[in-house]
């Protein structure tokens, strides 16, 4: 029993890391544009696609697949912000409609580049498994990819706490107006959260071609598990995200071992439901966050 | 006089030729609704191939006298999107629809087939529930019964005494594992159902009940292919103590074979073909020839069986044409041994002869290893891949 409970406490914990790099790219763009990039799953699986490209053609290590993905998906997630720049009237709206089309174009880019096949890295040294005190059991990847997503977001954390352009981030997500006055150049703050969450993405998608399955159709399922939890965190909150996404992951963990796995992802939506109903603003979403 | 009757005579006859010739020669459009994007592409994609096969094949064989067309949409995986599919399909005009995957998908689009009175064969949905809507126009070449035989079959030849079933929470892949569990359990053995999502991208926490509460002989999945991957990734990490590791569909495959080396050795699953490819008749050698020059590979279980269902089709078509009959009715006279074994249809459009065999991957090989009378090599067993 103890050791069941322990495995499930581990396993939910590394899910949730796996969730968290996945959305804290959107939580990012949400935050300081209100916008909802529902082509982000897809930009996380570019990178992750493109991981395999290096890897299967040229037997590159994955993680050494890491500049070359960083510079597409970036591009790719500068020409996503230049087309929402276009948008004039009922941003919100619009950038939804907008960015959905654009995942689905993605989509099947992908699918005709690399077809619908399903991958995932074949470097042993990722797959080998990790025992910690005879009772939890990981893949490498998992465990490598989860300490280095920590370091990650503390680095995005700090840089949005510390640094001039990350103030100037959370300056625009609390009052756009306000922050345009204070000298903050709005164009050009949001590109640079947009090319941040672009990087962000890249991490996320080598993290997931190294610890699970790839295929065309997964993007969209991410874009949906990253705005679950952006939306549970509290717009644009960091800490919140990675709370949020490891509450989901434990909570999909424990369902799976103490009562069914086909009810995982009901947990995981009663968890959202109910931090909805008790804090609407999500768990690190006060009022500063929301209004514009 | 009579040089120039017999010219005439001569000259006649030729024009007869020609005339009735050009009168039989027909060409014929065959729909296609697939899903070859969405969650289903991988599956779609490879029934599409073996249909493109047999469209080509038949073009060939019948060079001169009719030709084929295939005109084909993709449902994108979405039952609405294949019912639009099959309805603009039937539109256009063709004469009959082959393809569809998924039970879910392939129940609407059949009913609208149904409808506009064409002729749907498939071997991409074997829930019991398709065939028993009573539809004359429905035919299928595989169903779950000939699934649970190879699996439950090749369980008693381990001696298997309890067995864990983790199954995907589909409609076909619970009316499987479903049925497996009954046959077993009538056998006397204990079995653990555990169901999943087709969301669970995680498989530790289930294996891990498994290794830890059930402590299986044998642990049976059924789902598809990312789910064995997961469920392989966490029972290599967890190392249950079980004797083997049987799936059924889209896992002994060569593509699997050649994905995930790591995963795959000693694991069982359904298999019509060894790997590689070993074909004796002159038909699958055809077969096998024209697939890997349309597609640069060898052919699959997926292929073999769009192959098979466009075929038989095709003949019950040229047979409907020569008779003035229906395309239904002479596809229910169907008797034909095929590349998946003997094919009729009885009158629901099943196909009671439908058997499935099991096939191991050995050493980067799919070997086949039951029934005894279709077996190409033995059994590692135990064997688990790690």
């Amino acid at each position: 029993m103890l050791e069941l409970t322990l495995q499930a406490l581990f396993s939910g914990l590394l899910a949730g890391g796996y969730y968290a790099t996945v959305a804290v790219g959107l939580a990012l763009v949400f935050g300081t544009m209100r916008v909802i990039n529902l082509a982000h799953g897809e930009l996380v699986l570019l990178a992750a696609y493109i991981a395999y490209a290096g890897e299967s053609r040229y037997g590159l290590n994955p993680v050494l697949c890491i500049p070359f993905a960083l510079v597409v998906v970036c591009a790719s997630a500068a020409i996503v912000y230049a087309l929402l720049a276009r948008i004039e009237q009922d941003r919100e709206m619009n950038s939804l409609i907008l960015t959905f089309g654009l995942g689905v174009i993605l989509t099947n880019l992908i699918l005709m580049t690399w077809a619908a096949d399903i991958h995932s890295t074949t470097n042993a040294w990722m797959l080998d498994s990790v025992v910690l005190a005879d009772t939890l059991f990981a893949m490498r990847s998992e465990v490598v990819f989860f300490v280095a997503g920590l370091a990650l977001m503390a680095a995005v954390h700090l840089w949005l706490s510390r640094s001039w352009q990350g103030r100037a981030v959370r300056a625009l997500s609390s009052n756009r107006n306000a922050a345009k006055l204070m000298g903050v150049d709005p164009s050009r703050t949001e590109v640079l959260s947009f090319l941040v969450a672009g990087a962000l993405s890249t991490f996320a998608g080598i993290a997931i071609y190294t610890g699970k399955t790839i295929y065309p159709a997964l993007g969209h399922v991410m874009t949906v598990k990253a705005f679950i939890i952006t939306v549970l965190a509290g717009m644009g909150s960091i800490p919140g995200v990675l709370i949020g996404a490891i509450m989901i992951g434990v909570i999909e963990s424990f369902t799976v071992t103490y009562a069914a796995a086909s009810l995982q992802e009901l947990a995981g939506m009663v968890l959202f439901l109910v931090v909805l109903f008790v804090a609407p603003s999500g768990l690190f979403g006060g009022k500063k966050a929301l209004p514009r | 006089m009579i040089r120039r009757l017999t010219g005439l005579a001569a000259t006649a006859a030729v024009a007869l030729a020609i005339g009735v010739g050009a009168a039989q020669a027909k060409d014929f459009v065959l729909g296609e609704q697939s899903p070859l994007s969405g969650n289903l592409a991988r599956v779609g994609q490879g029934m599409h191939e073996g249909i493109s096969v047999a469209i080509d094949m038949a073009n060939k064989q019948y060079a001169g006298k009719h030709s084929f067309k295939l005109e084909t949409i993709d449902d994108e995986t979405s039952p609405a999107k294949a019912v639009a599919a099959v309805e603009k399909l039937a539109g256009m005009g063709v004469v009959a629809l082959t393809g569809g995957y998924g039970s879910n998908i392939i129940g609407p689009a059949s009913e609208a087939a149904n409808k506009a009175g064409l002729v749907y064969i498939t071997s991409g949905g074997v829930t019991p529930e398709l065939t028993e809507r009573g539809h004359k126009t429905f035919f299928r070449i595989n169903n779950t019964d000939g699934y649970a035989t190879a699996m439950i079959g090749l369980l008693e030849e381990m001696k298997a005494k309890k067995v864990s079933v983790v199954y995907l929470n589909k409609e076909a892949t619970s009316n499987l594992a479903k049925s497996v569990q009954r046959a077993l359990a009538g056998k006397g053995v204990t079995v653990g159902m555990h169901e999943f999502d087709g969301a669970t991208n995680d498989f530790k926490p289930l294996v891990n009940k498994v290794k830890l509460q059930d402590r299986p002989d044998v642990v049976a999945m059924v789902g598809y292919e990312n789910d064995y991957v997961g469920i392989l990734r966490a029972a290599k990490v967890l190392k249950p103590d079980v004797k083997a590791m049987v799936g059924v569909w889209s896992l002994a495959t060569s593509q699997m074979a050649k994905e995930f080396p790591d995963l795959m050795e000693n694991v069982y699953g359904t298999s019509m073909l060894p790997y590689p490819v070993e074909f004796t008749a002159p038909e699958a050698q055809e077969f096998a020839k024209t697939y890997k020059t349309l597609f640069g590979k060898e052919p699959d279980y997926l292929g073999q069986f769009g192959y098979v269902q466009t075929k038989l089709l095709i003949q019950a078509i040229l047979r409907a044409d020569a008779a003035g009959t229906g395309i239904a009715d002479e596809l229910r006279k169907t008797d034909e041994p095929t590349l998946i074994g003997r094919v009729t249809f009885n009158e629901k459009g099943d196909n009671p002869n439908f058997s499935h065999r099991m096939g191991q991957h050995q050493k980067g090989k799919v070997v086949l290893v039951w029934p005894a009378d279709a077996a190409n090599g033995k059994a590692v067993f135990p064997g688990v891949p790690w």
